[in-house]
């Protein structure tokens, strides 16, 4: 019987219940993409520096590991002195430069040669290698990203390059060019790196290669890359864990207010029903367990219309935006599904207890 | 006969500004098992604040008010709201029926609240009969006549078998012909299953169809053709028509 005053009460006023629906799924699909964005984007970003092979990152003082920001200061010359260290199998300079032209991505200014010792090659969709001025290698997905073929000439750093060659994804980043062409374009020295990649002979000898680089190069940041996934997350990136707490802190506030607004509203509305209901002999704990319910099937249906949503903005927007990636946990979820329910729990209480306080006879005279 | 429903000394009165206006004051009623009695009078003069206090939907300021013995004036909100569920059922002039739900889904809410057992199925197909309502069941207050919306509001007031059965200007939204089927149907459901009755009304043709007539005015009884008060004048004249 509860069941069925339940679903009249929404049925009744559809209105009313499909925008409170509708709210509480846009609750869960901000927290959910929100999320899973910025996990996707860094998990990506980690498996893209650990699918280079090194075992160890070497970059100037004070400079991330994470987001791999430095500046191009470190002599190339150190490579050689690297490579002459104990079980130290291929160094690669790596110059870096950041293009802020059409969206955010990492260009790397290589030696062909030497980046093919450490990750081992890449692997080529189409094209060659670049082998002058202008040119660069890309990734399969930037290359459909934009979209691009071999032969086409695209625009960064407010500059025409033009395409050579497109390479499976996963290996640093997503552009490759000279190191030469890199440091022209951007007036920098060509002799001069962010950072090299170390890859040892035997990768069980991390710690011992590591701390012989750290002798050799005190006060430089020396990283041992297979902590990188580990590291690679919210927590560890200034001002991204308190970016996602004001995201699922904001979501949770629509939730409760637009709870509150809807079961208030129908409180109010539906005040003569309430008061049949309590000249019938329902409790105070009737009322409160009715209004309390409505407002659960109203977030229960949220939470569901939510999570699809969720998958179905991650597939719209990798479509569009081949590049994102939206990483949907299921830790994510549950954790959205549960602030939802929540939401609908606190957005209710005050209208339940109105609900249940009304005096039966003034309730029944209320127009 | 056994009194179901007391009253001692009853005064209610209510705050209105800052002026205290006395809607009751001192009312001493007795109601046996299975009388069909009208309270009677002007509008204002107390009658509804009578009967939301005897369906234990208010507290009185002052007096007792004993239902079956128990004293309903003590009661906290949990315990009247008991008294509401078990003791009473509710006619109002407006109906009432909840608008979402069908004649069947009204019915069945007081059924649910009350925690009525299947035995009390034939009682109820017994009073859908009575009440000509048994294939309206499906419809929604919005697709019945005020004649009809109100035989559902008795229905649902009678399915959980309260003692005590309190309607407050029950034709009061009815036109002359639905007022005059419905008042029969309170009339056979008295003699039929010695259902107790008390109706409010202004309207005078009312009385005809009751044993008892209790007039009231500014908040007290002045007259009561108690049929079981020796007292009563007109008890001396009229003697009670069923024992």
């Amino acid at each position: 019987m509860k069941k069925q005053m339940i679903i009249s009460g929404l049925t009744a006023r559809p209105v009313r219940s499909i925008v409170s629906i509708m709210a509480v799924t846009l609750e869960v699909t901000l927290i959910i993409v929100i999320v899973g964005l910025v996990t996707g984007i860094l998990s990506e970003k980690a498996q893209r520096t650990v699918g280079v092979g090194a075992e160890i990152m070497v970059q100037p003082a004070g400079s991330s590991m994470i987001m791999e920001l430095s500046g191009n200061t470190l002599p190339v010359s150190i490579a050689d002195k690297l490579r002459e260290l104990s079980g130290v199998k291929a160094v690669a300079p790596i110059q870096l430069q950041i293009n802020m032209q059409d969206g955010i991505e990492t260009i790397f200014g290589i030696e062909p040669k030497s980046f093919d010792d450490v990750t081992g090659g890449l692997t080529w969709h189409q094209g060659r290698p670049f082998d002058g001025p202008d040119e660069i290698v890309v990734d399969n997905v930037w290359a459909k990203s934009k979209p691009a073929v071999v032969g086409d000439m695209v625009e960064l750093l407010n500059h025409k390059f033009k395409v050579v060659g497109i390479v499976e994804q996963g290996k640093g980043a997503r552009v490759y060019t000279s190191r030469e062409t890199l440091s022209a374009v951007t007036g920098q020295q060509s002799d001069r790196v962010a950072m090299f990649y170390v890859k040892l002979n035997n990768p069980d000898l991390v710690k011992t290669v590591k701390s012989e680089i750290q002798g050799l190069l005190p006060g430089y940041n020396v990283s041992d890359v297979n902590q990188f996934l580990s590291l690679m997350t919210s927590a560890n990136i200034t001002g991204l864990r308190p970016f996602m707490q004001s995201v699922v802190f904001i979501a949770l506030c629509i939730g409760v207010l637009v709870i509150f607004l809807s079961m208030y509203t129908t409180v109010t509305e539906r005040t003569r029903e309430i008061g049949i209901l309590r000249s019938l002999g329902a409790s105070k704990g009737f009322i409160v367990g009715l209004i309390f319910e409505e407002a659960a099937v109203i977030s229960v249906l949220g939470v569901i219309f939510g999570i699809g949503a969720s998958f179905l903005l991650r597939r719209i927007l990798t479509t569009v935006f081949p590049t994102l990636i939206v990483d949907i946990t299921s830790t994510w979820i549950v954790a959205a599904s549960v602030s939802a329910i929540a939401s609908g729990i606190v957005g209710s209480f005050y209208p339940s207890l109105k609900a249940a306080s009304q005096d039966p006879v003034e309730a029944l005279a209320y127009e | 006969m056994k009194t179901l429903l007391e009253t001692i000394g009853l005064r209610k009165t209510y705050r209105v500004g800052k002026i205290d206006v006395e809607a009751l004051r001192g009312i001493n009623l007795r109601v046996r098992e299975g009388e069909l009695t009208a309270i009677m009078g002007p509008s204002g003069c107390g009658k509804s604040s009578l009967m939301h206090i005897l369906g234990a939907m208010t507290k009185a300021t002052s007096g007792k008010v004993l239902i079956e013995g128990s004293d309903i004036a003590e009661m906290n909100d949990g315990e009247l709201t008991r008294i509401r569920r078990e003791k009473i059922g509710f006619v109002f002039q407006k109906f009432n029926l909840l608008p979402t739900l069908t004649a069947r889904g009204n019915i069945d809410v007081a059924r649910f609240l009350h925690g009525a057992a299947k035995a009390y199925d034939d009682h109820l197909a017994e009073i859908l009969q009575l009440l000509m309502i048994e294939d309206k069941m499906g419809r929604k207050p919005f697709e019945l006549s005020g004649g009809e919306q109100q035989r559902v509001a008795i229905a649902r007031a009678l399915a959980a078998k309260p003692a005590i059965l309190l309607a407050d200007e029950p034709t009061g939204s009815l036109d002359s012909k639905n007022s005059e089927i419905v008042l029969n149907m309170f009339r056979e459901l008295n003699r039929r299953f010695r259902q107790t009755i008390i109706l409010v009304t202004h309207n005078p043709e009312l009385v005809t169809y009751t044993d008892r007539l209790i007039e009231m005015r500014d908040g007290v009884i002045v007259s009561d053709n108690d049929p079981w008060n020796t007292d009563s004048e007109l008890a001396r004249t009229s003697a009670p028509s069923r024992v």
